[in-house]
């Protein structure tokens, strides 16, 4: 049994070395798969995910987290599933699942705000994902893989859409005037979203302007600030990484 | 197609690494979880010698700097007269962690992550006293997190162990210290550099530092160096030390524990099992655990089937073959008459069970031989081994016939025995060098080890609470027994308090902040009814008669949640403290006093903030409907019980107020009849309240507490309340909602009771429902015995299982239901000054009227339930302890004192019997030696409850029989306590 999210407030440290404002290693690739029409492979920390979009092509299905689809408009349908080995004890996560339907809702619904959707009428573009390992930030990490994969494929979006977790560190009293302490963390591993309050958020080309904002638990309402000024800031950071990433293929 | 090889390298801008747990689930799985690990260079060393770790401190979200905590000028030694930084290893601190408590010494201490992690997993209570020391500013401990600096960062080498890799982190940690600490004080061109030194006592770690050139000691040369020494050494751990002296003649006399996997599979497939190990108040030799496969519980016989166990220790065993199973025993055994003169010293050729143990025990089991045909033989079982110790810290004396030297001079050590307090504690050995010293006094010890081969478990001293018998020592010694924090609140805890102090008032202005969601009830005609001298005023009422007919009754609770928020340090403290306890002469409160006795407390005349319950209620004491507030009242007049009589009773009072008191009287005497009728139980214990003299509180009379109507009134509407607020947390939080329950006690627990009114009284209890209880105690009376039917009540409250907290998701729906109080649902509303479940009561009725958000900690179950599990064990310490106190002060007011009183006889033994005082509300054993010397022969029958001595004094003693007995005082040599001694007239 190895510390816990309590022991933040001792030296500022967080479980696996971190401050407070830092994000995981991100490590990412595009064109992983050359039958797709994009693809992408991303990790932060431990979490790892695969992407693969096909289209904008011709004919409409019906599937799972699909959106838009309005007249004259491109219809964007998202596949999210889970390995078998990608947890920490082998559990089967069906399709079906709840959350994973939720998740894929959430991604299909954000980014047909940002493709252009009016310019591939009577077309279908199908985003699915794979998630080979978790460690917290799932959402986040589905989000970052699909707009890589997305922009791997030319698919015409008005920007990224970049996304990161904040959560509430446990609050301490501070030793001077009994004023609570409690700082915001960023971009959370498993074993964090397990003990702290936390949001999932997403913003456009790491602006200001959110687009996606989850959040499962409840914190209390002074802390809010603070999780979504890290959040920002941590998708700004974001959105120069998978630059980066983009920019790196042409080499 | 690109490859999704990791590269192996690692990235040169992230100093990666990865860190594998294995742990395995309780279903049996194995999971493998690899986390990430981010080494870096920011991580202070926090001296305040050093400037460079000063540049690059990290800073939090409001761009703070943590202050650094290590001194400039740190304490030294003869051996380090620079002075020194210490680094204790893991076991330094299992086995020392007394020591570092010590207010004089051990300051400047490093904890290293590695080994507060390997602390943690080894003792969850010893992690957190760790933890707090690290919060405590003036011992200045340090948590230096050492595997995620660069630096200290070390790996796990092919074929390492665990304890290996870690001993080496360490010895790495102290290395880099010292180098890194020459460093800063090069820069600072000074010459007194503290000496960073590990503290070990593991041979080969202090083998490899020497080699390393890394200055290291043992806990006790290291402590041998310091001035106190004397009296810090015998607090080092005894169990190391003693285990290695010992190694060359071991002879064993216990047998060997299970492996933990035989265990748990044997407890799986149902061939062992697990309970709580409990000795029997009456037979230090009997034990007995409960475990669900059985109703009744197990019985564990002789020191050789306990095999080491102590009271309260979680055990597994194994069920003996039937021909050695028996009744429980009827006879008294004391350690004390039987084992008095072992010699403390020696273990040579020590066995497990003394002589005179071995033939206290074949009568024992002759006996039951002969009856077992017609006895009722339970399962007995042995201890096989051990899943989880629950040794605390004990308080007792030591037993001065152990003692070799008694000269206060000599300063050699040796081996004592320590008797503990609670009788179900085995003697303990101690090894110190002032056993003159510590004769005749009240001292704390705790238990380091108890191996095959001693007969008694080994301990250390920790410190003298002061001679027996003298009041701070004493009451001292009971707080420590039952755990109660009594030491002043920190200076943290009193920061969270208002800066106006005394003079905090409910703010005039309507618009101020304060008034926000409060009704303003300030023309109410509210008083509280309370114990005469109480200043912590929780409650107060009040009752209108409304247009219609009905009533509006209001309960008022002081709105305690305004004052303490959740999660401050204030709220951890009382959360810790989980409730007040009461002491014949002290009060140890949950909430600083400014709160409990001015500021929350409703006192009269001026205004409070409360939190109301109000109701509107037919003249049938029906309720119409029920609304939750917070609110601004001012209570008009605060009476004690006995004044609230008078005025309800005197008829010359006419004015609204009185006339409102009684409106409630007669309300809640309706209120009163209903429960009843649902089965509520009236149940009795004694209760005895000790006069004492105001300025020196001694002792100077006891008096049983007398039951008036206004007593019942507070109660009934209490309860309503209480009620009231249970209904509507729960709708508003069915999974989180504190709530409590007291659960029907089984059958069996009555069988022997029933058994006894039906042999001796021809009585029948039922017991397939509370109403039947109810209905069938009201039934056991005795015409000429007013007192019966109170004691046939006590013994019936003894066979109740007790009423506990409880966190709604935690259990179904019937299951929340109160056995005594015959209700459906129940929570703590109405004490929120000195009951924590009732502040977190408040703080969710808050959240469900909407007045305020909930905290996250009232939403998460998990936190909830550890709050329910302290406060229903805090609860039940606070009990004991004021049973405790005034069981202590019955004895100082007979000290010196021979009274005759009545008393009735409630429980036989084959060599003795317990006799219950009314007039004092205590009871005590009267063994047959006692009564005569030669001691009288016996014979006990069972059957019909008689116990007949002849020869040397002739009696007949029967159960329930009324007996006068004298009472004088006697300091009870095994427990150093004074207590009452009872003979028989
Ligand atoms: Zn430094």
């Amino acid at each position: 049994m190895p510390l816990d999210t309590s022991t933040y407030a001792l030296a500022l440290l967080r479980l696996d070395g971190r401050r407070w404002n830092e994000l995981r290693r991100i490590r990412a690739q595009t064109s992983t798969q050359a039958a797709a029409d994009g693809s992408s492979y991303l990790e932060m920390g431990n979490t790892q995910v695969i992407c693969t979009v096909i289209g904008p092509a011709e004919g409409r299905n019906t599937g799972a987290g699909r959106s838009g689809g309005r007249e004259g408009e491109a219809n964007l349908e998202v596949e999210i599933g889970f390995a078998g080995f990608s947890g920490v004890d082998r559990k089967r996560r069906g399709k079906g699942d709840k959350r994973t339907a939720e998740m894929a809702h959430t991604l299909s619904t954000a980014f047909s705000s940002l493709i252009l959707m009016h310019l591939y009428p009577h077309s279908t573009i199908s985003i699915h994902i794979n998630i080979l390992s978790q460690d917290g930030s799932i959402l986040a990490a589905c989000i970052n893989a699909a707009t890589l994969a997305l922009v791997d494929a030319g698919v015409p979006m008005t920007d990224y859409l970049v996304a990161c977790t904040a959560a509430s560190s446990p609050t301490t009293s501070a030793s001077a005037g009994g004023d609570e302490v409690s700082d915001p963390l960023l971009d959370l591993n498993a074993m964090e979203e397990q003990e702290l309050p936390f949001l999932t958020l997403a913003t456009v080309g790491g602006g200001e302007k959110i687009t996606v904002l989850v959040m499962e638990t409840r914190v209390r309402v002074e802390r809010i600030e603070g999780m979504l000024a890290v959040g920002i800031e941590g998708c700004k950071r974001v959105k120069n990484i998978l630059d980066g990433v983009v920019r790196g293929v042409g080499r | 197609m690109t490859s999704l090889k990791r590269s192996t390298a690692s990235d040169p801008s992230t100093n990666l690494s990865s860190k594998v747990y294995v742990r395995s689930t309780r279903s049996g799985k194995v999971q493998k979880i690899v986390r990430e690990l981010y080494l870096r260079q920011d991580i202070p060393c926090s001296s305040r010698l050093c400037s460079q770790c000063l540049k690059t401190a990290p800073t939090d979200f409001n761009n703070k700097v943590a202050p650094f905590v290590l001194s400039e000028t740190p304490a030294g030694t003869k051996s380090f007269p620079n002075g020194h930084y210490l680094v204790p290893d893991t076991n330094a601190f299992l086995t020392g962690m007394d020591l570092f408590e010590v207010e004089t010494a051990f300051h400047d201490v490093i904890v290293l992550q590695t080994v507060l992690e390997e602390v943690k997993n080894r003792s969850l209570p010893l992690y957190h006293r760790l933890i707090s020391l690290t919060k405590n500013e003036d011992k200045r401990f340090f948590v230096f997190f050492n595997e995620f600096r660069l630096e200290t960062y070390v790996g796990r080498d092919r074929g390492e162990s665990i304890n290996d890799r870690n001993d080496k982190a360490v010895r790495r940690a102290v290395q880099w210290y010292g180098e890194h600490l020459q460093e800063a004080m090069r820069a600072r061109k000074s010459v007194r550099c503290p000496t960073v030194v590990m503290i070990s006592d593991d041979r080969e770690n202090l083998r490899k530092s020497k080699a390393e050139k890394i200055p290291a000691l043992t806990l006790t040369d290291y402590v041998s160096g310091l001035e106190n020494s004397g009296q810090l050494l015998d607090m080092v751990s005894a169990g190391k030390e003693q285990r290695e002296v010992k190694s060359g003649k071991v002879e064993l006399i216990y047998p060997e524990y299970y492996s933990m996997s035989k265990m748990i599979t044997g407890v799986k497939a149902g061939t062992m099992h697990q309970g709580t190990f409990n000795v029997s108040p009456y037979n230090y030799l009997e034990g007995s655990v409960h475990v669900p496969a059985f109703d009744k519980p197990l019985i564990i016989l002789g020191r050789e089937n306990s095999n080491r166990a102590v009271s309260g220790d979680i055990a597994v065993v194994e069920i003996l073959p039937k021909d050695q199973w028996k009744a429980p025993s009827t006879t008294i055994i004391e350690e004390e008459t039987l084992n008095k003169n072992d010699n403390a010293d020696e273990d040579d050729g020590e066995t497990v069970i003394s002589e005179r143990e071995r033939r206290a025990l074949q009568e024992e089991v002759k006996r039951a031989h002969g009856q077992s045909t017609e006895g009722r033989p339970q399962p007995t079982a042995r201890v096989v081994g051990i899943i989880k110790r629950n040794w605390r810290q004990y308080v007792g004396h030591i037993d001065k016939d152990s003692i070799r030297s008694t000269s206060k001079a000599s300063r050699s050590q040796q081996t004592v025995f320590l008797i503990p307090m609670d009788k179900k504690i085995p003697k303990i050995r101690i090894r110190t060098r002032q056993a003159g010293e510590l004769v005749g006094k009240r001292v704390l010890v705790t238990i380091d080890a108890w191996d095959r081969d001693s007969r008694y478990p080994v301990g250390h001293f920790v410190r003298s609470l002061g001679e027996l018998e003298s009041k701070g020592a004493e009451t001292e010694a009971l707080l420590l027994e039952y755990d109660i924090q009594y030491r002043p609140f920190p200076k943290t805890v009193l920061d969270c308090l208002p800066a106006e102090g005394h003079d905090w008032k409910v703010p005039a202005n309507l618009d101020d902040p304060g008034w926000k969601g409060r009704k303003d009830l300030r023309n109410l005609l509210i008083c509280s009814i309370d114990p005469p001298g109480c200043v912590d005023i929780d409650d107060a009422l009040h009752a209108t008669a409304l247009p219609n007919g009905n009533y509006h009754v209001g309960v008022h609770i002081a709105d305690v949640s305004h004052f303490v928020k959740p999660n401050n340090a204030m709220d951890k403290e009382a959360s810790m403290r989980g409730t007040t306890v009461y002491l014949v002469d002290k009060r140890i409160d949950m909430l600083p006093m400014l709160l409990g006795t001015d500021l929350c407390s409703i006192k009269p005349y001026v205004e409070r903030y409360a939190f109301s319950v109000l109701w509107e209620i037919t003249p049938d004491a029906d309720i119409v409907s029920a609304e939750f507030t917070k609110s601004v009242i001012r209570s008009r007049e605060a009476f004690s019980y006995e004044q609230a009589q008078l005025r309800i009773d005197d008829k010359s009072h006419q004015d609204d107020l009185t006339k409102g008191m009684r409106t409630l009287l007669m309300l809640s005497k309706k209120l009163k009849q209903k429960r009843m009728d649902a089965g509520a139980l009236n149940l009795a214990s004694p209760e005895v309240k000790v006069q004492t003299e105001s300025e020196t509180s001694d002792p100077v009379d006891i008096q049983t507490k007398k039951q008036l109507d206004t007593n019942s009134l507070v109660e009934e509407f209490m309860l309503l309340a209480n009620i009231s607020v249970a209904d509507k947390n729960y709708s508003a939080f069915p999974q989180t909602a504190l709530l409590r329950r007291h659960a029907s006690p089984p059958k069996t627990n009555f069988e022997e009771l029933a058994n006894q009114l039906k042999v001796k009284r021809g009585m029948e209890l039922r017991t397939d429902s509370s109403k039947a209880l109810a209905d069938s105690l009201d039934t056991c009376i005795d015409p000429r015995e007013p007192f019966f039917n109170t004691l046939v009540r006590i013994l019936a409250t003894r066979c109740m299982t007790a009423a506990e907290y409880f966190c709604a998701g935690a259990q179904a729906y019937p299951e929340f239901r109160h056995y005594g109080l015959a209700s459906e649902i129940y929570t703590h509303f109405t004490s929120p000054i000195r009951r924590y479940a009732d502040l977190e009561a408040h703080r969710q009725l808050a959240a469900a009227i909407e007045y305020e958000q909930l905290d996250a900690s009232l939403h998460s179950k998990p936190k909830l339930e550890a709050v329910c599990k302290n406060i229903n064990v805090r609860h039940r310490n606070a009990q004991l302890a004021g049973r405790a106190s005034v069981e202590y002060y019955v004895g100082q007011a007979l000290k010196g004192r021979v009274v005759e009183e009545e008393g009735f006889v409630m429980k036989l033994f084959s060599n003795g019997f317990v006799v219950f005082v009314p007039m004092f509300g205590i009871e005590s054993t009267i063994k047959l030696r006692d009564l005569a010397t030669p001691e009288p022969e016996a014979e006990f029958d069972m059957e019909s409850y008689v116990l007949t001595t002849r020869g040397s004094r002739e009696l007949r003693v029967e159960l329930f029989q009324k007996v006068r007995v004298r009472i004088s005082d006697e300091a009870e040599e095994s427990t150093g306590k004074r207590k009452a001694r009872f003979e028989l007239v």
